[in-house]
């Protein structure tokens, strides 16, 4: 691999409307990809297209909702705001605007008591409520989330499933990369295991234990770090 | 294109929002006024007409102050968008990297009008209570200050584009001085040229060619300060309000369209 290069023949298609794990130790380009999914990166070579879209282009962000990793939103703006904003920057206004609003807040479970109170005070499972509420609320086709369930606890965890799979069974297509292994098992309808920048697997979970030979995801993750020798710390 | 600018007004609207929460800019504005005020004092102490000492020192804190919210506010708001990852949450939606540049231009514009505009109320209080002569022509000073601000903080955006937030502010710092200073850089050297027999022909050319450079190059700040025309009521050229707003739109264009082109490039790791 070249120096500097974070990912290599990164080659994948998912399908409108399914359920796509992307799964890696840490250090093995999930983020890089998500961020070139979304159009924060560009790629030095090759291209990536969502619906035939530059994911630069102002109408692929139009149906791309988005929640980064360990998000960090304005801390000076309540949880109301900061969606009250976002809505602004996806055009909506009016009745439109409130409804999706108050869709977006019921569907992550946000409380009344505390959507109104600056985002500073908000703890990790809050702020990663109103992150999914803005990431959902111009109710994308693709939505991309990148390690959801990081540092959630067991009922927020449940939460962020329970979104997912609302999202999905309303025609959404959801791309979100995790570290929780039973989750993305069960979660997904397919996925694909990177390491050191490169897909290692991809298919159905059936497939991909059955290509692999392997009883679990955790085995062929092990393996595949074993094989490329990746130093993966914390 | 109307929606553009709709997402322009919306990133502005967040820009003002942010600001005026933001408790550096109470200090600047409180310090501006506090200082404004003293300048009553420093007009009884001067040996100079207490009018003139009370409406130099004024216009000096006017500009002085917008510099510091230019640099304390308008670089650390790109600068913290891009350090507390809050950037990409923005730059996924729908919006162009040259409408967040502008819509964080025109936020910052609108503090600064703002803070000059209770400076000028400040301003007129204490001229009135001083008995220092409150002309309303006075206001053409501050209308160029504002565009003097104008033209800082759009540096202060093109330099946040693509550096760190100390060396932002020291390029925006040079900027302003050397804006302010070129023309004397030029008379120095000019005069140099004159009385100086020992310095070489290349040198003195040399020095000239770099001050006409820094002259040609920055924007020339100095003739946003009218002060002494004001105060000692001289005449300014006809449309001189007319050609330097003009002038400052040229070089906030000049450096808006830099500064988004840059960002446009910028990968967010």
């Amino acid at each position: 691999m070249r120096p500097n290069m974070v990912l290599q023949d990164l080659n994948f298609t998912v399908k409108s409307g399914e359920v796509f794990g992307f799964i890696g130790p840490n250090g093995a380009g999930k983020s890089t990809t998500i961020k070139l999914l979304v159009g924060l990166l560009q790629a030095s070579s090759g291209s990536v297209k969502i619906k035939g879209l530059n994911p630069q282009s102002l109408r692929a962000r139009q149906f791309l909702g988005y929640l980064p990793e360990h998000p960090y939103f304005y801390d000076y703006l309540t949880g109301y705001e900061l969606l009250d904003f976002m809505a602004d920057l996806y055009g909506l206004s009016g009745k439109l605007k409130s409804q999706r609003m108050d869709w977006a807040l019921e569907m992550v479970g946000a409380k009344k008591d505390w959507i109104h109170r600056r985002l500073r005070t908000y703890s990790k499972g809050m702020v990663q409520r109103v992150g999914l509420a803005q990431a959902i609320l111009n109710q994308p086709q693709l939505l991309v989330l990148d390690e959801p369930m990081s540092g959630l606890d067991p009922l927020g965890r449940r939460d962020v499933r329970h979104v997912i799979q609302e999202m999905n069974d309303m025609g959404t297509t959801v791309f979100y990369s995790s570290h929780v292994l039973s989750d993305v098992e069960t979660l997904s309808d397919r996925i694909a295991i990177i390491v050191d920048g490169k897909i290692v697997q991809q298919g159905t979970f059936e497939q991909v234990l059955s290509n692999a030979d392997a009883r679990d995801l955790e085995e062929i993750l092990s393996r595949e770090v074993a094989k490329e020798g990746v130093n993966h710390g914390s | 294109m109307g929606a553009s600018i709709k997402r322009i007004g919306v990133i502005a609207h967040n820009t003002f929002r942010e600001s005026i929460r933001d408790k550096i800019l109470y200090n600047i504005v409180f310090l501006a006024i506090a200082l404004s005020i003293f300048s009553i004092i420093l007009g009884e102490w001067s040996v100079f007409d207490k009018a003139y000492a009370i409406k130099s020192t004024t216009f000096s804190i006017m500009s002085l102050s917008g510099l510091l919210i230019s640099i304390f506010v308008g670089i650390s708001l790109v600068q913290k968008e891009i350090q507390k990852r809050t950037i990409y949450t923005l730059l996924s939606k729908p919006v162009h990297r040259a409408e967040f540049i502008l819509g964080k231009y025109l936020g910052l514009i609108a503090v600064v009008a703002t803070h000059l505009g209770i400076l000028t109320v400040v301003f007129y209080g204490i001229l009135w209570l001083s008995n220092a002569d409150p002309q309303i022509a006075l206001l053409q000073g501050v209308y160029l200050i504002f565009w003097e601000l104008a033209i800082i903080v759009a540096v202060a955006m093109l330099f946040s584009s693509f550096s760190t937030p100390v060396l932002s502010s020291l390029f925006t710092l040079g900027v302003y001085f050397a804006g302010h200073l070129s023309h004397e850089l030029l008379a120095q050297v000019r005069f140099l040229q004159k009385i100086d027999e020992n310095l070489s022909s290349f040198s003195l050319q040399l020095m000239e060619w770099g001050a006409l450079w820094v002259n040609r190059i920055l924007p020339a700040l100095y003739k946003f300060n009218i002060t002494n025309a004001l105060v000692h009521q001289i005449a300014l050229p006809p449309f001189y309000l007319f050609w330097h707003s003009l002038y400052a739109i040229a070089f906030v264009a000049v450096f808006l369209v830099i500064g988004s082109w840059w960002f446009s490039k910028r990968d967010f790791l």
